[in-house]
């Protein structure tokens, strides 16, 4: 075969480079964004918690699996006053993998109310109210989704209050049978007492001894706990007057929890290795006592929870779990909770259980002796239905 | 954008396979009338006297080249496009993979096409049979003149919208391009071939178009010389290595043991000597390139010899033939690269003598213009002088549009084919029997018997208001299957009834119709009761519901019923919404539509 005379496509080969280069930049990965941690204010307290009613001890826990694959189902554990036996009384008819926030009527009844966070395509979040530790169980609706904070819902006698995650706050004066809203979304925040605190988001509902609905509020201005009391049409600051370091940091309301005595509150102030938790009690929602503060040494808090009287409790991502009996003691440290602990129990003869999950098994630890050890107490396997959410 | 059935689904299975069996015979039909034509054309019609004109001249070897081997790699293609797991398959394994690493705008882009597939894929998969192997056809059958430019053209448009939507551009855009693994897109390579095809033949009677056509293939090689070494792209290391877990993964493909075996042994040799392999293969490209692309008669042959042997190796080591496994769509970029090295290193050799006339069809006189061809008295001459080749490749034509045309239709309908729906349901039977009597309260709390829905046609399903997942898309399925009604809704009634023995109020129901829009649709029931009234119901219908423990969601099953204007049960069929995507819901829809219009003309 003859072929004709050479041609030399130098232009060619030198696009062909260019071409390669521009197709190599385009397809290299791109170098991540730095992550920076969050700062400790930013982060909502987990909804894993514990409370107490009048028929026992009540705790909140998720297991199964994956919460990607909707494996992930919370569970409602109690234990009845008295007694030493946990048992499961999820209320039923409701995948709850979206989370269930709880509240215990500070009124002093048995009566326990529990919401289901709505989860995939459901979006409102149905209710359960049980008056008899949990073996029937009431239903009822919230025909808005409620916000994803273990105080969300708040129950004294009749009255109850919901934090919805458009931050509305609904009021109902009949138990949850019918609605109404007491505060539209961005209303506590443009308040003069909201602007003052410089609201970045509502955290929790309370309502006081005599009734009064209170919010809670993460706020950026210094000093500022932002937990605030509705009367006569307004909201005003009504949270501890903060001092020392504390003045300086700004803080969020991780906790309002009703009591039978007023109200119980956990705040985070300050962000990072420097973030220091405090407890607040108050009898009539106006006068507060504050604890001494407990350094996080930065980890985030796993759980919290109220139990008898005025006890409050906090389990740390670092592992360490501390209680706080109030009017000013110091904080108690417990020795390191199990692996797998989710949550404290703290029963009204003040022993301590601790909730640890290991997928469908739930195993009881009970702190005894001192300073303390954790024994084995019981085992609970939880019929977790996988995949009957995906 | 896939419909989330199975590829092995065998009710879409059985579809696809139904459609193009009668395509086949309607596409037989067609060409047996054409050729009677023809037949009849030669016999009866008397042309006028030819005018002189130059004698046909034969064919440009590297013209010939692309021609038939393109022609038999679309044949080839066409026939892979009717393997069973096409229909349902190819958008889920094929065209979303290969978007996954691509920018978000390819995605969108190949996202839209693959949605028509999705909604419409016995259409779509069948249309691709035919376009491919009509046009394969066509390009065999018409070796010069207009018919065979044509189907160049035809070769370039199919090919661009394969690359685009089938190849997501070949995945330049994406990170990992590689020539050994098909860049740019096997499909481009046929695109450059049909544009080829499509050009004037007298292109071929000099030896610059093979030159360029070298050239060109030779810088496009050394260009992926220099993408192949490029570091940070995972190609020089064994372990791990960008390569190795590819062929890895071709390795598990079904195919043949002795060809797994082979595939598999190159991974581990890759494996274990990644940087020598690269480097080979940086080498080899860039050597090969430049062979090519030097025009040296001496060098070009030695590069077109040994890049033969190259690609054949590439083609069986890393590509692994490209078209096994029951997905594989084309034998991937070596072959149709191979052929157009063959077609330049041909074309340096020019036809001697080569004249003006070069394109003008065997036989024919010089063609007047378009319009004067249009005239009756020449399309008269030429349907009575028509050659055999003409008519093959106007039936070739034929089947191209037996494949476009339903697809066109398919595509221009925003409705997904209730295929998808049948096959979720996995087969519906009629039955005839009188349906359950109930007496429950709707929504408004206003008391409903299915007496009182006598003189409608029902369609019926259970729903549990707080469900949160299967019921909110059957009760989106019903509301399509509402809108899609119309006018003929008003005498249709959508009933659904409560399943959830604890969440039955209905405040329960109201809140579930706000949630998914249905408060505001007219003919929509959600019934609900007593618990004993409700467990009635379900018993009647023969709908099982129970509460699960540990936080799980009621459990009942997902059906659906049509019941006729005097109240017997004519259809039940599974409702479970199955993948819930966009094309399976809107397909439920388009079934439950369906049945409903059919009791509404029945009666």
């Amino acid at each position: 075969m003859s072929i004709s005379p050479t041609a030399r496509p130098r232009a060619a080969l030198a696009c062909a480079l260019l071409f390669t280069a521009g197709v190599a930049g385009c397809g290299s990965a791109t170098t991540p964004p730095a992550v920076t941690s969050s700062p400790a204010t930013a982060a909502a307290a987990p909804l894993a918690t514990t409370m107490t009613t009048a028929s026992g001890v009540w705790a909140v826990v998720v297991m199964g699996g994956s919460a990607a694959q909707e494996n992930n189902f919370w569970q409602l554990f109690t234990v009845p006053a008295g007694g030493s036996q946990w048992s499961l009384v999820t209320p039923p008819a409701v995948a709850d993998n979206g989370g269930l926030v709880t509240t215990a009527d500070s009124g002093g009844t048995s009566q326990l109310q529990v919401a289901f966070r709505p989860s995939q395509s459901l979006t409102f979040s149905p209710l359960a109210s049980t008056a008899d530790g949990g073996h029937a169980w009431a239903t009822g609706l919230l025909d808005a989704p409620i916000a994803a904070d273990p105080d969300a819902l708040a129950a004294r006698g009749p009255s109850m209050l919901a934090l919805l995650t458009d931050g509305t706050v609904e009021r109902s004066a009949s138990s949850g049978a019918s609605w109404s809203t007491l505060a539209r979304p961005g209303a506590i925040t443009a308040s003069a007492a909201g602007s003052r605190c410089r609201v970045t988001a509502l955290t929790a509902v309370s309502l006081t001894s005599s009734g009064t609905p209170l919010t809670g509020a993460a706020c950026s201005a210094p000093g500022s706990a932002g937990i605030f009391a509705y009367a006569q049409g307004t909201w005003r600051a009504t949270g501890p007057a903060l001092t020392g370091s504390l003045a300086s940091q700004p803080v969020r309301v991780l906790r309002l929890a009703g009591t039978a005595a007023g109200n119980t509150a956990l705040l985070l102030a300050g962000s990072g290795g420097q973030a220091r938790l405090y407890a607040a009690w108050t009898s009539d929602g106006a006068h507060w006592t504050v604890s001494p503060p407990f350094p996080t040494d930065g980890a985030q808090v796993r759980s919290s929870g109220t139990g008898p009287g005025s006890l409050a409790w906090v389990m740390l991502a670092n592992g360490r779990a501390v209680t706080v009996t109030g009017r000013s003691t110091s904080w108690r440290s417990l020795p390191d909770p199990p692996a797998g602990a989710a949550v404290l129990g703290v029963l009204p003869a003040g022993t301590v259980d601790a909730l640890a999950v290991a997928g469908g098994n739930l195993t009881l630890f009970q702190l005894t002796g001192t300073p303390g050890t954790w024994s084995e107490t019981q085992e609970i396997k939880v019929p977790i239905q996988y995949g009957s959410s995906s | 954008m896939n419909s989330g059935l199975s590829p092995d689904d065998p009710v879409l299975v059985a579809a696809f396979r139904s459609a193009l069996l009668h395509q086949a015979v309607l596409a037989a039909c067609l060409l047996v009338l054409l050729w009677i034509a023809w037949a009849a054309a030669r016999t009866w019609i008397t042309p006028a006297a030819p005018r002189p004109g130059p004698e046909p001249e034969p064919e440009p070897t590297g013209r010939s080249v692309l021609r038939v081997g393109f022609g038999l790699l679309w044949v080839l293609d066409g026939i892979l496009q009717a393997q069973p797991k096409m229909a349902g398959g190819l958008p889920s394994q094929v065209i979303e993979p290969a978007a996954q690493s691509s920018p978000a705008w390819v995605q969108h882009l190949v996202n839209w096409g693959g949605t028509i597939w999705s909604y419409h894929p016995v259409q779509a998969a069948s249309a691709s049979v035919w376009i491919q192997v009509g046009i394969g056809m066509w390009l065999l059958a018409a070796p010069r003149g207009w018919w065979s430019r044509s189907a160049g053209l035809a070769s370039v448009a199919w090919g661009l919208i394969v690359w685009v939507w089938g190849e997501s551009f070949g995945g330049i855009l994406a990170p990992g391009l590689s020539w050994l693994t098909g860049a740019p897109g096997a499909v481009l390579l046929y695109c450059v071939a049909g544009a080829l095809i499509a050009l004037p033949a007298s292109i071929w009677h000099t030896a610059r178009t093979g030159r360029l056509l070298l050239a060109g293939i030779g810088a496009f090689w050394i260009g992926m010389a220099v993408l192949q070494a490029w570091p940070g792209r995972g190609y020089w290391q064994g372990t791990n290595g960008t390569l190795a877990g590819m062929v890895s993964s071709m390795a598990q493909t079904s195919q043949p043991r002795p060809l797994a075996v082979l595939v598999s042994a190159f991974g581990s040799f890759d494996t274990a000597h990644g940087f020598a392999v690269n480097l080979f293969t940086v080498m080899a490209l860039a050597v090969l390139g430049a062979l090519i692309a030097s025009g040296r008669p001496a060098l070009v042959r030695a590069g077109v010899l040994a890049g033969t042997v190259f690609c054949l190796a590439v083609w069986v080591l890393v590509q692994d033939l490209g078209f096994l496994g029951g997905l594989g769509t084309d034998p991937n970029s070596m072959i149709p690269m191979l052929l157009l090295v063959w077609a330049g290193y041909r074309a340096l050799t020019p036809v001697p003598g080569a004249g003006a006339a070069a394109d003008v069809p065997a036989g024919e006189a010089p063609r007047p213009g378009w319009r004067e061809s249009l005239r009756p008295g020449p399309l008269r001459d030429r349907a009575g002088t028509a050659g055999i080749r003409t008519v093959a490749a106007l039936s070739a034509a034929v089947v191209v549009v037996i494949g476009v045309a339903p697809m066109a239709a398919a595509s221009s309908d925003p409705n997904a084919d209730p295929i998808i729906a049948q096959a979720i349901a996995g087969g519906i039977s009629p039955i005839d029997q009188p349906a359950p009597g109930f007496r429950l309260v709707n929504q408004d709390g206003t008391t409903v018997t299915l007496a009182s829905l006598r003189g409608k046609v029902v369609l019926m399903t259970f729903l549990d208001p707080v469900c949160t997942t299967d019921c909110p898309l059957i009760a989106q399925e019903f509301k399509d299957t509402w809108r899609l009604l119309g006018a003929a809704s008003r005498q249709v009634e959508l009933v659904a009834v409560v399943a959830n023995p604890t969440y039955r109020a209905t405040e329960f129901t109201r809140a579930f119709d706000q949630q998914e829009g249905l408060a505001t649709v007219p003919d929509w029931l959600y019934l609900t009761g007593t618990l004993p009234q409700l467990e009635k119901v379900w018993d009647d219908y023969g709908v099982t519901v129970e509460d699960l423990p540990a936080g799980a969601m009621s459990a009942h099953d997902d059906i659906a019923v049509v019941i006729d204007r005097t109240g017997q049960i004519n259809y039940e069929l599974s409702a479970d919404p199955g993948p819930g995507t966009t094309s399976s819901q809107s397909s439920f829809g388009v079934l439950l539509a369906g049945y409903a219009r059919q009791e509404l003309a029945s009666s």
